[in-house]
């Protein structure tokens, strides 16, 4: 998995993060490379929304180079990032809170999934038909998750998504382990009653593919 | 059985945080409940399911970290001060003009005062004595002025006197000092310029006379070499004419002897063409 690769990218990248820290803006243009693809999706599975995502990012590393030299334990960096993440995210939630009402197909940039990233993203699978299929079985997905409330959707998307620990997601959320399991089992255990709506199971997922 | 897995328990082994002792209990209790497996199962499912979520490839666009040193206004140090003051002297300001504040300052005195000006009485000004009329001071100007010109003046001429006699002083004592300065170098000179002439004289003629004897002495000796040397020369011519008179007399001798020797020869041929005819006609 990515995320895997990530992190043993990031264990070499200690150092990295020792010179962000020092101020060096190579370093920390790095770390923003490194970094600005999870924080993207973990805000776009957030908010189902390229802007939101793009903006939370932004926020997230600007905010991350200029509080970098404050951060204590540097094994804690990716626990700490996801804090100013988690906290960006909630902040536009709340300023967005008169639009959380609005029908999915409002809220859900269109013009994003339209965009050149999805021709990108798309161009590892030859098989048009089931390169549709994917990206129609992902958005359902992503429509799943976003009708789980927050804390469990935070949740979900931190530990299926971006692969942070149980102790990480502690950290980040402020919370005490336990209560994350909690919250990660009762988000799993609501969308697989969201999906079972849907009617996506084992045997329409394996259909045309 | 005391063992009851819990949510917690379940997520941590689904991701597999659940380790040693605890994950042994958790997997000795999935074997035993097949409630709880399907459950697993159910849950395991869900997870694969929701790994089709792809990733959106996003590039990460240039972040620009300004140092946002530059701080709103009101927040700058030592506003709040000058802002106070300015107010202050707003309201002191402001104040004065509602109270009718004028202040004036005229024939040397200060006026402070409130509200209307009143119209001050003549007889309240109490108009400084004059005891001097102008005309006295006029007068006092005047002869001090005077005075001031004649001290000056007087000044002016001693100053004007003592400075001429210092003046012709010094013409006089530096005029004879030239004199006697400039006496003096030409005597001197006179007596130089007179040993000059003697001495180059002297010399001259000590030159001249050393010149000629040198250039006597010299004549001397070349005319003597050269005496010398035509003496030899004719010796030598003498010797070079007596060696080719002996040489031409030595070849006359050689010559004579030759002719003899020949002369010789012809005479004992003929003698014995001689000797043999007369033989020959004998017999015949």
């Amino acid at each position: 998995m990515t995320e895997t690769l990530l992190d043993i990218a990031m264990m070499h990248a200690d150092n990295l993060i020792a010179r962000a820290k020092e101020g060096d803006q190579n370093a920390q243009g790095k770390v923003v490379q490194l970094w600005y693809k999870r924080i993207y999706n973990f805000g776009y599975k957030f908010f189902l929304d390229h802007d939101m995502a793009m903006e939370v990012s932004q926020k997230t590393f600007i905010s991350m180079c200029k509080n970098l030299p404050a951060l204590q334990d540097n094994a804690r960096f990716k626990s700490w990032l996801y804090k100013i993440a988690v906290n960006y995210c909630r902040e536009e939630a709340r300023k967005k809170k008169g639009n959380r009402s609005l029908s999915f197909d409002l809220v859900w940039n269109k013009d994003a999934e339209d965009s050149p990233n999805w021709e990108s993203s798309s161009q590892r699978y030859d098989n048009p038909e089931s390169q549709f299929q994917q990206r129609e079985l992902s958005d359902v997905l992503q429509e799943a998750l976003m009708e789980l409330n927050v804390e469990q959707r935070e949740v979900v998307i931190m530990k299926e998504y971006e692969g942070l620990k149980f102790r990480e997601i502690a950290e980040v959320l402020n919370i005490s382990e336990n209560t994350v399991k909690s919250r990660m089992y009762y988000g799993l255990d609501g969308l697989r009653k969201i999906l079972d709506r849907k009617n996506i199971n084992k045997e329409t997922i394996g259909y045309g593919l | 059985m005391g063992y009851k897995a819990s949510e917690q328990d379940m997520m941590a082994y689904l991701y597999g945080e659940l380790e040693g002792k605890e994950k042994e209990a958790f997997e000795q209790y999935l074997l035993e409940n097949a409630e709880a497996r399907a459950d697993f199962e159910k849950l395991k499912q869900l997870r694969s399911t929701l790994s089709h979520v792809r990733d959106k490839e996003v590039i990460a666009p240039p972040i620009f970290i300004g140092d946002n040193k530059q701080r709103p206004i009101w927040t700058i140090p030592y506003l709040k001060t000058i802002v106070s003051i300015a107010a202050s002297l707003l309201i002191v300001i402001l104040a004065g003009k509602f109270a009718g504040l004028q202040v004036s300052f005229s024939d040397n005195e200060l006026k402070v005062s409130f509200g209307e000006q009143l119209p001050v009485s003549p007889a309240e000004i109490t108009k400084p004595q004059l005891s001097l009329t102008p005309n006295e001071v006029q007068e006092m100007i005047n002869t001090s002025l005077s005075q001031q010109n004649n001290a000056m003046q007087s000044n002016w001429t001693e100053a004007q006197k003592k400075l001429d006699a210092s003046i012709t002083k010094n013409l006089a004592a530096s005029s004879a000092k030239i004199d006697n300065l400039i006496k003096e170098s030409s005597l001197a000179s006179q007596d130089q310029i007179r040993q000059y002439v003697l001495a180059m004289q002297t010399e001259n003629t000590q030159v001249v006379k050393n010149y000629m004897q040198l250039s006597s002495s010299e004549q001397k000796q070349y005319i003597e070499g050269l005496l010398v040397d035509f003496a030899k020369y004719l010796q030598q011519q003498r010797n070079d004419d007596l060696q080719v008179v002996q040489t031409q007399l030595k070849s006359l001798q050689q010559n004579t002897d030759v002719f003899k020797q020949e002369t010789e020869q012809i005479l004992t041929s003929i003698i014995s063409t001689v000797g043999n005819k007369n033989s020959l006609g004998v017999r015949n």
